[in-house]
């Protein structure tokens, strides 16, 4: 192929809608307007989008033919793995009782066995509760933004979050049958048995007519979610009374209320596993990028891959939900916010979208323990707030290009 | 690469949707795959591929040291030199044959080099690095693709796409390269400049093609399928002769020489007399 001029009007872009709207768009339309050799079907378009007619500074969407820079995964890291370890100090530092840096570091200190002689009131609410809770948030902030970007991959949808398979209904279900029904076994193991019940039913559904392909367990996982959902409010309608309506919200919107050592381990745990595997999976995640076909011509047992990444994702999804309650929008939200800096490889993605959910979720909490204090609202409702305007933001900064 | 398709057959849903097909695309040249919408061409294509595995039949490609020290099954018509090209193992495939898609869209946004990097998949370390590092660059350079290079997807007119397409092809340095339909959605000329530069790379390509002409203007031989059985093989001048395309598309066609290139120039018409089928 010999190198065509670059402006050669055919090689222009021909789809004006494909990316953000800027500024100077409306300059660009009289630009083209009077250019003798710009193909007229593209200047009727950039006229279309200005329905009011005329006003020519006003933004619309057009084409951004400029490059596309991504910043060094170095700096992404090094700046989000900063911003995650002020978060936790500063977070922990919250709270009713008035604890400086200074004495949140002393607890620390005292049990690394530096420092002798804390105030057993700090030692409590910082050791026992906020530190916990803090780093509970940052594991399932992390998982849930690394969980939905691997779903959004395998399954070519970016509606999907890691919930997707049933997950978060099949663990409300076990949650509630401890709560309402007062079965003698610890919560998050509920949580857990009906998140991967779940899970085997969705993929059982799924594979029933041969392959797992991603409408398939779209379509299962709706499937199960909606029965479990069924079960989880009938359940909740027959028997539930009074405070422990509070208490099924407070789980089924996502809540890190209570949580504990054990927390941090359940969650840390799923995540460093399970992430370190998806981390280096990821070039398997990035051969998914132009479909199935595409995935098996580079080399990739598109089955096998799905079916096992699929899995793992659910697990270290059931193992969060198990800690946390179902926390909304995080794995939606938070992979396609981080991949306008990244890119969608996922080597740079996924580590990104771990380190920033992890301070998403910790900043959440905080806002959810303390706005209404003494009283607290569950996380789920936080994130929920933040994230659908961020989603609408990056929806309508024109990233739906690539959605149509 | 030395490919030989040795009755390959493959059954979709109950039909043979590619049937006992025997060929043999030549070394280092452009092969057309012609034949009307649902003929098999993009199921031959994926057989050749090695993607899907065939109901009956081979596709046999020379083999690798992997591949030559795995025992074959008794009557396979598979050799140490020659092996059926789904059993080789699948990275390995993946740095020797590479296929291009007729549809193939993404739901992420992609810049041209990122799309391309796509390719070098097949080569990367299990942490994910690029062992040349210069790939991609050659690889956009080749398709005469640089100036594309940062650019988002999404911005790119379909023959930018097309280009880069076969830059990520490229990436993958294929000694076999298998293309669904380049050309289409492109424009007369970005479609005569990619058969162009398809046909001058000196790798073993076998083309997906719907129009009779670019396939007689560029093509050192063509394959015609019909209903999953191939009907003709040989140089295209050969080949597409107004009985064939009769038979096959049920078209009338003059067959022409151009003036300029000597190539043969199918002409169609609709009005012929046996019209009645």
């Amino acid at each position: 192929m010999p190198t065509p001029p670059p402006d050669r009007p055919e090689d222009r872009p021909v789809d004006p809608s494909a990316d953000p709207a800027v500024a100077r768009a409306g300059e660009r339309a009289t630009d083209q307007a009077t250019h003798p050799f710009t193909p007229r079907r593209a200047v009727a378009t950039v006229r279309r989008a200005d329905p009011a007619g005329g006003d020519a500074a006003r933004p619309t969407r057009t084409v951004q033919p400029g490059p596309v820079r991504r910043p060094a995964l170095a700096v992404l890291l090094g700046v989000g793995g900063a911003a995650l370890v002020v978060s936790l100090l500063v977070a922990v530092t919250i709270g009713p009782a008035d604890l400086g840096v200074g004495e949140v570091a002393r607890v620390v200190g005292h049990h690394l066995g530096l420092v002798d002689g804390v105030p057993r009131l700090h030692d409590a609410i910082v050791w026992d509760l906020r530190l916990p809770r803090v780093l509970t948030a940052a594991a399932v902030g992390a998982g849930l933004a690394a969980a939905g970007a691997v779903m959004q991959s395998l399954t070519r949808n970016p509606l999907a979050d890691p919930y997707l398979l049933g997950l978060s209904s099949g663990a409300s279900l076990g949650a509630v049958a401890v709560l309402v029904l007062g079965v003698a076994v610890l919560l998050p193991a509920a949580a857990f048995v009906g998140a991967i019940a779940a899970l085997v039913a969705t993929l059982a559904l799924a594979r029933t007519g041969g392959t797992v392909t991603p409408t398939r367990a779209v379509l299962a996982g709706l499937a199960v979610s909606q029965l479990a959902a069924a079960a989880t409010s009938f359940v909740i309608f027959w028997t539930a009374t009074g405070d422990s309506y509070r208490e099924i919200l407070s789980w089924l919107m996502g809540s890190l209320a209570g949580t504990t050592w054990t927390s941090v381990a359940i969650a840390g745990g799923a995540l460093l596993v399970v992430g370190s595997v998806l981390v280096a999976t990821a070039s398997r995640l990035d051969a998914f990028t132009f479909g199935d076909t595409a995935a098996a011509a580079l080399g990739i047992d598109v089955d096998r891959t799905r079916w096992t990444l699929m899995t793992l994702v659910a697990l270290l999804t059931g193992a969060l939900v198990a800690v946390s309650g179902a926390i909304g929008f995080v794995g939606l939200v938070l992979p396609h916010a981080v991949s306008v800096l990244t890119g969608p490889a996922h080597r740079r993605l996924l580590p990104v979208a771990a380190v920033t959910g992890a301070v998403f979720l910790v900043w959440a909490d905080t806002l959810a323990r303390t706005v209404f204090a003494p009283r607290e609202i569950p996380v789920g409702i936080v994130t929920a707030l933040v994230g659908v305007p961020v989603f609408a933001l990056i929806l309508r900064r024109g990233r739906g290009a690539a959605w149509s | 690469m030395e490919l030989t398709i040795a009755g390959v057959g493959a059954r979709l849903g109950g039909r043979w949707v590619v049937d006992g097909v025997d060929a043999t695309p030549p070394d280092g040249a452009l092969t057309g795959l012609l034949g009307p919408n649902g003929a098999g061409k993009t199921t031959l294509l994926r057989l050749v591929a090695g993607i899907l595995p065939p109901d009956a039949g081979a596709v046999l490609v020379p083999g690798d040291e992997a591949a030559t020290a795995r025992p074959q099954a008794a009557g396979s018509p598979a050799t140490p030199e020659h092996v059926p090209v789904h059993m080789l193992d699948r990275r390995r495939r993946a740095r020797r044959v590479a296929l291009l898609e007729q549809e193939s869209s993404a739901t992420v946004p992609l810049t041209v080099r990122e799309v391309v990097a796509l390719g070098r998949i097949p080569f990367r370390t299990l942490w994910g690095s690029d062992p040349d590092d210069a790939a991609v660059d050659r690889a956009l350079a080749a398709a005469t693709a640089e100036h594309l290079a940062d650019r988002a997807w999404s911005t790119l007119s379909g023959g930018e796409r097309q280009r880069v397409h076969i830059a990520r092809a490229l990436a993958q340095q294929p000694e076999l390269l298998l293309l669904d339909e380049p050309t289409n959605h492109l424009d007369v000329s970005a479609q005569l400049s990619l058969l162009a530069f398809v046909r001058d790379l000196g790798v073993t390509t076998v083309a997906a093609l719907h129009d009779l002409n670019l396939a007689a203007a560029f093509c050192a031989h063509v394959l015609v399928l019909n209903h999953g059985r191939l009907v003709a093989a040989g140089p295209p001048a050969e080949v597409l002769t107004p009985e064939l395309l009769r038979e096959v598309y049920d078209v009338d066609a003059a067959v022409l020489t151009h003036p300029v290139t000597g190539r043969p120039v199918i002409a169609l018409s609709d009005t012929g007399p046996d019209r009645s089928r």
